[in-house]
């Protein structure tokens, strides 16, 4: 049983959710030599396939503002939760840690999206545990 | 004599009733019933015109490329906007003309991207209406697009989509879609037509026979045009025996288009 | 040891039903494990006859949103030889699957770089998970893997790779690219496999159709039900060409006229499927599915699992449209071969 258990786990990790070759592609369109950490605010979620996309605008101490354009995911489940275009606000408070797009201009993928509470997206959302309604939400994982 | 004569002037009048009505919504023709006992458009439909080329009346003209010859010219239309010229503002008529002059780069259709409503339905392929009680769905051949039109459990969209967020519900005969959420990149045609996110389309489609509907939107705006306005046309039943929707996916027809000048070797 | 030969069809039943019973969407997760616990030590009790709901054509209804979100693998795993797990081995392992999928990845790897999934909910556990018992989809042959592969099965395989090794370099072309990357085509079937993330299906149905909405890449299919036949063999495509009936309360999809690109698994493009829907219960379809393709697999072979009813919508997918990815990808990739070429010409004229 236990090793019969174990094979199972083996096995069933081999289902990654995210497909190997998406990971491929991913650090050949951004590059994991340069990790940013981005803070500005929202100016429109583009809401879309196959992954969503951030546009963030960027104080610098000298107060010029740069627009970043930081790749997040497919909005289609949180859509079945009930978010909408109007859930994250323009001019929220974002701070973003990922790394940098290689073809050179100001796009990011962004692995961990955090609003100014601390909390991440998905959770930030109303998101909760698998399609069931009224479930209690789960604790964000703990950042290792 | 006079019998005669009252009743071809009642005929008369029943021709000039019936020709007046024939393209409206009033009482006319009744189409057969689903078993919820609303009127049954499902089947597979096509328009037959010259929209997708320019929706405003437009004559025949040369394509954009020479190796095409008269394969792929503009084929001449009368149109299907009602009552006159598009009301661009003027500031939106300029960016229409440039659209018109950069139309083979900045045309969605050549990309294998959604047509949009409302040029979706009148592409020169057939779609599919599919209708059950809650929802009724519109499954295009081109690029596979599809439309939702949700007739219960209707909400705001939640995000803004190509094809538009569309709620329905009947009027008598007519089948009334309201459709907003709309992103800002389709076209009207390939003439360079365009709208912004505030796109805001109401259809009506009224079956007229058997064998065809009639079709009417009001186009809304107000970023782009001074007021609606509307178009028409009506929508020709594929009748020949065992009619489908093919799958026409296009994505791998346009990458060269989009991708072309990325690759390492450079297309001749 | 073998427990697969004395695994009776009725007991397989009562399986699924009991599988399908704990997924019960009002109970809590602390409540369903305790009525788990509790059904599993039951005999086996007869099942209460329920029949589907009908549509207004008189049809059993198989409309709703649903989906077939599972970490059950097509193939049973090595080392494995029973048909069914326990319900508690079962949740065991989806635990730590979910826990492995959460697992934070280290900063500086490939791994890192791409946004987390769990904070778009597609993470598999953040969708409602079908719980199959099963240790794998493939149902028959009984060991739960494919069959054997033909030798003309093998030489098309070796004929397929050696075509695409000649294209050359992954980013060449953008036609080099996997073509789900390129939002051509990504496993839509049929059969119809469960995608790892935004499992998500529609059905809507009308006198003369049954019309499938898949979420990945937006793919519809609408089935004839009117005894057609169908489409001549010049017409292809990559979902084939699919023809419906009913038999008594199951919906019968028969698929042909696939092209030879869809390739499932390395299916040539004879390959017939024929899928069978049974609605179960207000909350499931079982979905089974039957994979013939002589050319490539010795005999035809079977799956199974259950579709678990969800809330909606299927938001529209415009994949192409919204394809950033490939193009950042192509450009960066352009730049880098830039770079090392001006870096050769310079150390060139030193």
């Amino acid at each position: 049983m236990r090793i019969t258990l174990a094979v199972t786990i083996t096995a069933i990790l081999l289902l990654a959710a995210v497909p190997i070759w998406a990971h491929h592609a991913f650090s050949a369109e951004f590059d994991v030599n340069k990790p940013l950490t981005l803070k500005g605010t929202l100016s429109k979620w583009e809401m879309i396939n196959p992954h969503s996309w951030f546009h963030i605008d960027v104080k610098s101490p000298d107060g010029s503002v740069t627009e970043w354009m930081v790749e997040g995911g497919s909005p289609n489940t949180l859509i079945r939760l009930g978010v909408t275009k109007n859930t994250v606000k323009v001019g929220t408070e974002l701070t973003i840690e990922g790394y940098q797009a290689k073809e050179g201009t100001n796009k990011a993928v962004g692995r961990n999206f955090i609003l100014a509470d601390g909390t991440r997206l998905f959770l930030s959302l109303g998101g909760s545990v698998p399609g069931t309604p009224g479930a209690a939400p789960e604790k964000a994982p703990e950042k290792k | 004599m006079r019998t005669r004569f009252i009743s071809s002037m009642i005929v008369a009048a029943g021709l000039v009733l019936t020709v007046t009505t024939a393209m409206a919504q009033a009482p006319g023709y009744r189409a057969p019933r689903t078993k919820d006992g609303k009127p049954n458009l499902a089947g597979v439909w096509q328009a037959v015109n010259e929209a997708n080329w320019d929706i405003e009346a437009h004559s025949a003209a040369p394509g954009p490329f020479y190796q095409l010859g008269a394969a792929f010219s503009v084929a001449p239309g009368l149109g299907i906007v009602e009552g006159g010229p598009i009301p661009y503002k003027p500031e939106a008529l300029q960016k229409k003309k440039q659209n018109f002059t950069n139309r083979m780069t900045l045309d969605p259709e050549p990309k294998c991207y959604l047509p949009g409503v409302p040029r979706a339905m009148y592409m020169p392929y057939p779609f599919q209406i599919v209708q059950s009680t809650k929802q009724i769905m519109m499954v295009f051949e081109f690029a596979g697009a599809l439309r939702t039109v949700y007739m219960a459990d209707q909400t705001e969209a939640p995000a803004d989509s190509w094809m538009g967020w569309s709620n329905g519900r009947w009027e008598g005969e007519t089948l009334v879609i309201d459709t907003t959420g709309f992103n800002d990149l389709s076209w009207f045609d390939r003439a360079g037509n365009y709208h912004s996110d505030a796109l805001h389309v109401v259809e009506r489609i009224t079956a007229i026979d058997a064998d065809h509907l009639n079709y009417e939107a009001t186009i809304e705006d107000p970023n782009v045009f001074t007021r609606t306005w509307k178009i028409s046309f009506p929508l020709y039943r594929r009748i020949e025996k065992n009619a489908q929707i093919l799958e026409y996916k296009c994505v791998e027809f346009s990458e060269d288009l989009i991708y072309g000048h990325l690759r390492k070797v450079p297309l001749k | 040891m073998n427990d697969r030969v004395l695994m009776p069809v009725g007991a397989i039943a009562l399986a699924i039903l009991v599988a399908i019973v704990l997924v019960a969407p009002t109970s809590a997760a602390a409540q369903a494990q305790k009525a788990a616990a509790a059904t599993a030590t039951k005999a086996a009790a007869p099942a209460k006859p329920w029949t589907a709901p009908r549509t207004p054509d008189g049809q059993p209804d198989l409309q709703g949103y649903w989906t077939n979100n599972s970490y059950t693998p097509l193939e049973r795993p090595k080392d494995v030889t029973k048909e069914f797990y326990t319900l508690e081995e079962l949740r065991e392992a989806e635990k730590k699957a979910a826990e492995r999928e959460e697992e934070q990845t280290v900063p500086g790897t490939t791994a890192d770089v791409h946004y987390d999934f769990t904070q778009f909910g597609l993470d598999r556990s953040q969708t409602r998970l079908t719980e199959n018992r099963r240790t794998s989809v493939i149902v028959d042959p009984p060991d739960g893997k494919l069959p054997p592969v033909t030798s003309e099965g093998q030489k098309r395989a070796a004929d397929r790779a050696a075509e695409r090794r000649k294209q050359g370099a992954q980013y060449d072309q953008v036609q080099n690219i996997p073509i789900g990357s390129r939002c051509v085509y990504q496993n839509a079937g049929p059969p119809m496999l469960p995608p790892g993330y935004n499992p998500a299906y529609e059905i809507l149905q009308s006198k003369d159709t049954v019309t499938i909405l898949i979420e990945m890449l937006h793919e519809v299919r609408v089935i004839p039900l009117d005894g057609r036949p169908h489409a001549p063999q010049g017409y292809r495509s990559w979902l084939g060409d699919s023809r419906g009936h009913w038999e008594g309360d199951t919906l019968v999809v028969e698929t042909t006229n696939f092209n030879d690109k869809s390739a499932f698994r390395g299916a040539s493009e004879n390959m017939k499927v024929t899928e069978r829907f049974t609605r179960i219960s207000d909350d499931a379809i079982r979905y089974e599915f039957t994979v013939n393709d002589p050319s490539t697999w010795e005999i035809p072979w079977k799956g199974e699992m259950p579709f678990l009813k969800i809330n909606g919508p299927v938001f529209e997918h415009a994949c192409h449209e919204g394809n950033y990815g490939v193009a950042n990808t192509l450009k960066a990739v352009r730049l880098e071969e830039k770079k090392a070429a001006e870096e050769a010409a310079q150390k060139g004229t030193k």
